[in-house]
């Protein structure tokens, strides 16, 4: 479906295409840091669909457990994470964070990643299949 | 108890005394949105025992529902969000500290949760958490 999103002060736009079978809850200990959160919520947007509309985002180069670099989009304003993606050119996927996206009553998680980091107290969410790792 | 903490990138760390029951969820949707995520998980430190190095880059919120602007801090290299608190020079009186940053983020379990009435509708599963449609 058509999504389209934006951080907290409107300096951030963007929109695409994105599936809701695909949305996701990652618990890794990296994006419990970096939403400050239990967890991170996202769907991934390809980058044929995917389209900034509106300022620059602030880019941070996050290594993985994979070894791989990923870079962590948010706005240099506000502070609201957008997407992370990697950092090589051409074809990729644009991981958006779900709270930002207007639409994101459409976007409940099919799976949840990295649920060995869960939090104790964050219980399986209904019906959602969790993997150890990625 | 003690709590230490820092943002992903170590730029900002922070340290200080915090409540455990104290701690909250909060599914407003300035929340969704500042976190990207569903909800976001804080806790209250008292200006006095909050110690930091590093300089957040602020934020000004404005639009509570209580029309009170907030200070939304974060650190301007890694986008961690730190704390949220009262706008102004200087030490303030309380820093609501996100827990996803601090160490000891497993010994701090939400004991509340805030602004239910927009929580995502499939976040079902902390019914035992007491729940306030707005404000506490």
């Amino acid at each position: 479906m058509r999504i389209d999103g934006s951080c907290h002060c409107g300096f951030i736009k963007y929109e695409g295409e994105a599936d809701p079978e695909k949305a996701v809850v990652c618990h890794c200990t990296d994006c419990q840091t970096l939403s400050g959160s239990a967890f991170r919520t996202v769907v991934p947007v390809s980058s044929d669909t995917f389209r900034m509309t509106g300022g620059e985002p602030a880019i941070y180069i996050k290594t993985g457990d994979s070894g791989n670099k990923r870079q962590q989009a948010f706005c240099p304003k506000c502070g609201s994470p957008i997407f992370s993606t990697s950092p090589d050119p051409g074809p990729k996927l644009y991981m958006i964070r779900t709270g930002t996206i207007r639409q994101r009553d459409s976007f409940v998680p099919k799976v949840q990643l990295w649920s060995r980091s869960k939090q104790r107290w964050v219980h399986d969410f209904a019906a959602t299949h969790a993997v150890e790792t990625q | 108890m003690k709590v230490t903490g820092a943002c992903h990138c170590g730029a900002i760390t922070i340290e200080g005394e915090a409540d455990p029951e104290k701690v909250g969820i909060c599914h407003c949707t300035d929340c969704q949105t500042g976190t990207g995520s569903a909800f976001r998980v804080s806790v209250p430190i008292a200006g006095s025992q909050f110690k930091m190095k590093g300089q957040p880059t602020n934020y000004l919120k404005t639009t509570a529902d209580s029309g009170n602007p907030r200070v939304q801090a974060f650190c301007g290299q890694c986008g961690s969000p730190i704390y949220s608190t009262t706008p102004g020079e200087g030490q303030q009186a309380a820093y609501m500290v996100r827990v996803g940053i601090l160490a000891q983020r497993d010994q701090l379990a939400p004991k509340k949760q805030n602004w239910f009435r927009s929580a995502r509708n499939w976040v079902t599963s902390l019914d035992a958490v007491h729940k306030n449609q707005k404000q506490a």
